[in-house]
């Protein structure tokens, strides 16, 4: 890989590839991690696929939401197959609705399941119900079993017993690091996207909650209605690019740029948002710019409304002068 | 006497000969003694059957040189009753054999017995941690007399032989027995863990209205009023026996194993569980 300053000080071209000069905005969240167990792994990824089910935005979602990954039966608490996920909301208050209403129609319904907290916060941390109140489902004949001080709920099904751990700790975290992905056509931009998406997946600590990792209608704050709080981000929209006041996507001929994605990620904690983009950058430009990406670049509103700021060329080590 | 006036937080008593009558010790917590001196803690008064005298004129008191709140017992204790009654923290020793009520309604902290335990151990207990490696005599773990709930929390180990009415009303805890277990194990048990590995004496679970018993090693066979479900129990097992096979000895095979499952006593709503692993 090789890196060299374009033309002004503030360009950054890495493989032919331009890092923008700027910066990803984040915001606080709250957040916990459960683990989904099963008698397989089919059936805890069934639970898992429905609990973090349409919870791409909290814009409208009431959460973030997406699978941390896949755990064997030596890393669970009951020694059969896992999933571990990660839920995100802006308030403690609205992860504790989400957690009760998803894991009660989602973890609860499914077969053979059963869910633990997944974070080991220390005695003091917040906490959230897990199965504190799903256990009143038991109509009187839900069992408690508190084991090495953590107290677990038993509650009869059909299947058997669904147990789940009574609460989960709620944790400080980061939400809306982002990298916006400029490319030359849809291909161009999906293969990146998609390279880029598996390689921050395997990253602990993170999920990326749109559909495959991937956003293409990324928002600005506001429109010009005055009951939407967002509305589509035109200035990086290949079809305004003639038409919008402001326009990111201007380029010389030849190197139009006619399709941008976006990946959002939720980390539990600062430095694992930036890790995951940083090797998201590294994954897309490893490949160059004849794979069709013209530039990286992230979104922020200006940098007053988010404490958390990532910026691009800092996160590749190479501060620009 | 041992020892010095400096103020300090662990104690070494030293019961120079067996007291002519029961030496109540209640009260005689670490916390209670932490910033004494040596001298303070010998003219504590102590009830020595229907009078008081000094601590003194029993133990020799010795001040240790441990920044922790602890007490160490030495001797033959088994007339000394209440040993860390209400502790609520620190930790106790007692090199030896105990009297009655040693742990009764202690809250925090970790009690070790070397020796046997009299009557009464760990009742009420609703915290910490106790561990007795020789043997508890009858009603451990279960309610002070007159009183409606056993045990409600923490720990209770007991290397040796259980005596009688084990964990009898105990309503919350983990109470683990190596040995064997007296008569009427469980009797009334309200909810809590108890866990046995030898044999258990007549009229196991009696009245048992929730909890769980579990039987390491060889398996009673459950009375009339328990039976059986045969749901998988796969799920609570694996936690219980993984808690339990920390403990080694008896408890040490138990993960790989798929229990047996009988509820009752049906004749007091029988939400009780006994769990029969082999």
């Amino acid at each position: 890989m090789s890196a060299q300053m374009r033309s002004a000080a503030t360009i950054m071209q890495i493989n032919g590839i331009t890092i923008d000069d700027t910066f990803a905005e984040a915001f606080p969240m709250k957040a916990t991690r459960l683990v989904i167990t099963a008698h397989n792994a089919t059936w805890a990824n069934h639970a898992a696929v429905a609990l973090t089910g349409f919870a791409t935005s909290v814009i409208a979602c009431g959460c973030e939401a997406g699978i941390e990954r896949v755990l064997g039966s030596d890393e669970t608490p009951d020694g059969r197959p896992g999933v571990s996920v990660l839920l995100f909301s802006m308030s403690g208050k609205e992860l504790a609705k989400q957690i009760e209403r998803r894991v009660g129609q989602c973890v609860l319904t499914c077969p053979t399941t059963a869910v633990f907290s997944g974070l080991d916060a220390g005695p003091d941390a917040d906490r959230a119900a897990l199965g504190k109140n799903l256990r009143f489902f038991g109509d009187g004949w839900q069992i408690s079993k508190v084991i090495d001080g953590r107290r677990y709920w038993r509650v009869p099904v059909m299947d058997g017993e669904f147990v789940a751990e009574e609460t989960t700790p709620v944790v400080k975290a980061v939400g809306g690091g982002n990298l916006l992905i400029l490319a030359r056509d849809t291909d161009a931009a999906l293969g990146a996207a998609e390279i880029a998406v598996a390689a921050m997946r395997a990253l602990p600590n993170v999920i990326l909650p749109f559909p495959g990792g991937v956003v293409r209608s990324g928002s600005k704050v506001g429109s010009k209605y005055a009951s939407l709080p967002a509305s589509s981000n035109d200035a990086y929209c290949p079809a305004l690019t003639p038409l919008a006041k402001r326009t990111e996507l201007a380029a010389e001929p030849g190197e139009e740029i006619n399709c941008v994605m976006e990946i959002v990620i939720d980390g539990l904690t600062d430095g694992d948002v930036a890790a995951a983009m940083r090797i998201g950058i590294e994954t897309i430009v490893g490949r160059g710019a004849a794979a069709g990406v013209r530039r990286i670049s992230a979104g922020n509103y200006g940098g007053k409304l988010g404490p958390y700021l990532y910026r691009l060329h800092a996160l590749l080590g190479k501060e620009a002068s | 006497m041992n020892g010095n006036d400096r103020a300090t937080g662990a104690f070494r008593l030293r019961l120079r000969t067996q007291p002519v009558l029961r030496l109540e010790l209640a009260g005689l917590t670490p916390l209670s003694l932490a910033g004494e001196s040596s001298v303070e803690v010998a003219r504590r008064m102590l009830w020595h059957g229907n009078e008081q005298l000094p601590l003194g004129e029993f133990f020799d008191v010795e001040a240790l040189a441990a920044d922790s709140a602890e007490i160490v017992f030495e001797g033959d204790l088994s007339r000394c009753d209440g040993v860390g009654r209400g502790m609520d923290g620190g930790r106790i020793r007692v090199e030896g054999d105990v009297g009655d009520y040693v742990g009764a309604e202690m809250r925090a902290g970790e009690i070790v017995v070397t020796g046997s335990a009299g009557m009464l151990a760990a009742c009420e207990m609703a915290g910490g941690r106790m561990e007795v490696r020789g043997d508890v005599g009858d009603y451990a773990a279960s309610a002070l007399p007159g009183d409606m709930d056993g045990m409600r929390g923490g720990l209770l180990l007991v290397r040796g032989n259980a005596g009688a009415r084990f964990g009898d009303r105990m309503r919350r805890g983990s109470a683990i027995v190596f040995g064997d277990a007296g008569d009427f194990l469980a009797s009334r048990l309200v909810a809590g863990t108890i866990a046995v590995a030898g044999e258990v004496g007549a009229h196991c679970g009696y009245g048992m209205r929730r909890g769980t018993l579990i039987f390491a090693g060889p398996q009673p066979e459950p009375p009339p009023t328990f039976v059986p479900t045969g749901h998988d129990v796969q799920v609570i097992w694996t936690l219980l026996a993984r808690s339990l096979v920390a403990l080694g000895g008896p408890f040490g095979a138990l993960a790989a194993s798929h229990p047996r499952r009988f509820v009752g006593d049906l004749a007091a709503d029988g939400k009780g569980e006994w769990l029969l692993p082999a």
